[in-house]
């Protein structure tokens, strides 16, 4: 039986990429969100969509086990939106943040690996900023600054949503 | 049931996905205070930059951009000073994150302040020297070309550009190649030039080499008719590299104008035949230890030029020692945000010939959105 869970992962994703907190809301592209969940989470896993406030956050499973949950957000660069996921694990830890449309022509460089991966482990706790725990790259800097907000605001979210029961 | 909810996602689809059309304005600016002749004359005060940047998103793929510079507050015939005119003005047709096209008025890709030039993103009141003498910003050509990033190469840019070239009748001595920059105002395409970079970005790293290659004769029947006659050849390399509160910035650039000696015989000039020089400069974030939750920054810099615009001459032309200038910058930049700035700065312009050496006291503020 796995031929209907297709449907539902697909629709889950499609209903993710319009994601949430709408005065900047761009879609995601649904190939590049399924490509950036499979490989976060690994191939297979279940996706379903959970509505809190306005959000829309994807939870990840396999089986019974839980293995976190996801959100796509946007922030405004220097004119465009940055479309990017945050992923978390259960235990609220940042597993990844991957950026799933870059439409501006300069500052592309936060798409690059070596400076997403500084936000991995990353809990709520942490301060999340530029200049502190988070390294700038020159050339780049409104972007940075901006993902830099928006990654800390969502997993300030999904932490505090997980923690109250608001998705599990 | 499944199916059902599906379709009705995909019938809403192609207008979810239909890219929104949005204008955007921001802009940066500068105001100065400048007091190059001691304690007791008066400085002065100037709006010096003030610059509106507007652009227009058409759909998922094509966008315009521009900025428009008033300089020096305003602009008045008979008066000498102030300026009006376009930075940048092009469209981007964006294919994939490895290939943008671009058409219109560009900034050549060439050192750290002729793209990055808002007054936040660099310490001193003024840009370094060095980016008016031998890089000259803000330098901007009307022309077509791509920019992205390399496939496979993480952190990896670049930008290549076919934009009209260089005027050599504008050349002199003081400012090297600065006055034979068009600007795309009734630009001569007698000398299409090739501009271009490679960059390579780390967090907290970033470096980058440049280009420019092409003629300047405008068809000149002394210089020559052909393409690249009196061909100018600029490469440059730059670094930025911030590490615990430390920043360090660093340019070098090479000029080489080989047919200097018939551009001076043709317009009696003295340009060199080689411009050449760069700078280094570091700060350090005093803020980083006496208040580490802090997001404001408060940077002391100091900065060291060195150039020459007449590091080589072209035979039966006497070199003139004052060109060849070391400037040293001592200073501090305040940023309350990353965009906003307040700077100060005392600057010690010497040169090897000791003439007309002065010290200068700046003040300045800053923004960018």
């Amino acid at each position: 039986m796995t031929a209907p869970r297709l449907p539902v992962a697909a629709l889950a994703l499609l209903l993710a990429a319009f994601p949430s907190r709408a005065a900047t809301a761009q879609a995601a592209p649904p190939a590049k969100l399924a490509a950036s969940i499979r490989r976060l989470f690994g191939p297979g896993a279940r996706v379903d969509t959970l509505r809190v406030d306005s959000a829309a956050v994807l939870r990840l499973s396999r089986g019974d086990s839980l293995l976190g949950f996801a959100e796509v957000g946007n922030v405004i660069g220097k004119d465009q939106p940055i479309t990017f996921l945050v992923a978390v694990d259960p235990a609220d830890r940042l597993k990844d943040v991957d950026i799933l449309v870059y439409r501006e022509p300069y500052g592309g460089e936060v798409a690059y690996e070596p400076w997403r991966r500084q936000f991995r482990g990353k809990t709520a706790a942490d301060p999340i900023a530029v200049g502190r725990d988070i390294r700038s790259i020159s050339g780049a800097t409104i972007s940075v600054q901006a993902v830099t907000a928006g990654v800390r605001r969502i997993l300030a979210d999904l932490t505090a949503w997980h923690q109250r029961g608001a998705i599990r | 049931m499944v199916p059902r909810r599906l379709s009705l996602i995909v019938v809403c689809l192609p207008a979810f996905l239909a890219a929104q059309e949005r204008t955007t304005v921001g802009g940066y600016g500068e105001i100065h205070y400048t007091n190059r002749s001691g304690p007791n004359s008066p400085g002065q005060v100037n709006l010096t930059r003030f610059v509106l940047y507007l652009a227009h998103t058409f759909d998922d793929r094509l966008a315009f951009r521009s900025e428009l510079e008033v300089e020096d507050a305003k602009l008045e015939s008979g008066e000498p000073g102030g300026e009006v005119a376009l930075e940048q003005a092009y469209l981007d047709y964006r294919l994939s994150e490895y290939l943008t096209l671009r058409s219109g008025l560009v900034l050549p890709p060439v050192g750290i302040i002729n793209e990055t030039h808002e007054p936040p993103t660099f310490n001193g009141v003024d840009r370094p020297a060095f980016d008016r003498d031998v890089i000259p910003t803000t330098w901007r050509e009307i022309g077509v070309g791509a920019v992205g990033s390399v496939p496979a190469v993480a952190g990896l840019g670049y930008r290549l550009y076919l934009v009209n070239g260089l005027k050599a009748e504008g050349f002199s001595a003081e400012q090297g190649i600065r006055e034979g920059r068009q600007e795309g105002k009734e630009a001569s395409f007698a000398n299409p030039s090739l501009t271009g970079r490679l960059e390579w970005a780390r967090p907290g790293l970033k470096v980058g080499g440049s280009f420019w290659y092409g003629g300047t004769a405008n068809q000149d029947s002394v210089l020559g008719k052909g393409t690249f006659a009196a061909p100018v050849t600029l490469v440059s390399a730059d670094a930025r590299y911030e590490v615990g509160g430390i920043m360090f910035r660093g340019v070098v650039a090479r000029i080489s104008v080989s047919d200097a000696q018939a551009i001076d015989a043709r317009y009696g000039g003295t340009v060199g035949s080689r411009i050449a020089g760069g700078y280094v400069e570091a700060a350090y974030n005093l803020l980083r230890p006496l208040a580490p939750a802090s997001s404001q920054r408060l940077y002391a810099f100091v900065r060291h030029e060195r150039y020459d615009t007449q590091a080589s001459v072209p035979v039966g032309i006497a070199k003139n020692d004052s060109l060849a200038r070391r400037i040293t910058t001592i200073g501090l930049s305040y940023k309350p945000t990353y965009n906003t700035v307040f700077k100060g700065d005392y600057q010690l312009l010497r040169n090897k010939a000791r003439v007309g050496e002065a010290e200068v006291l700046s003040l300045g503020l800053g923004y960018q959105f």
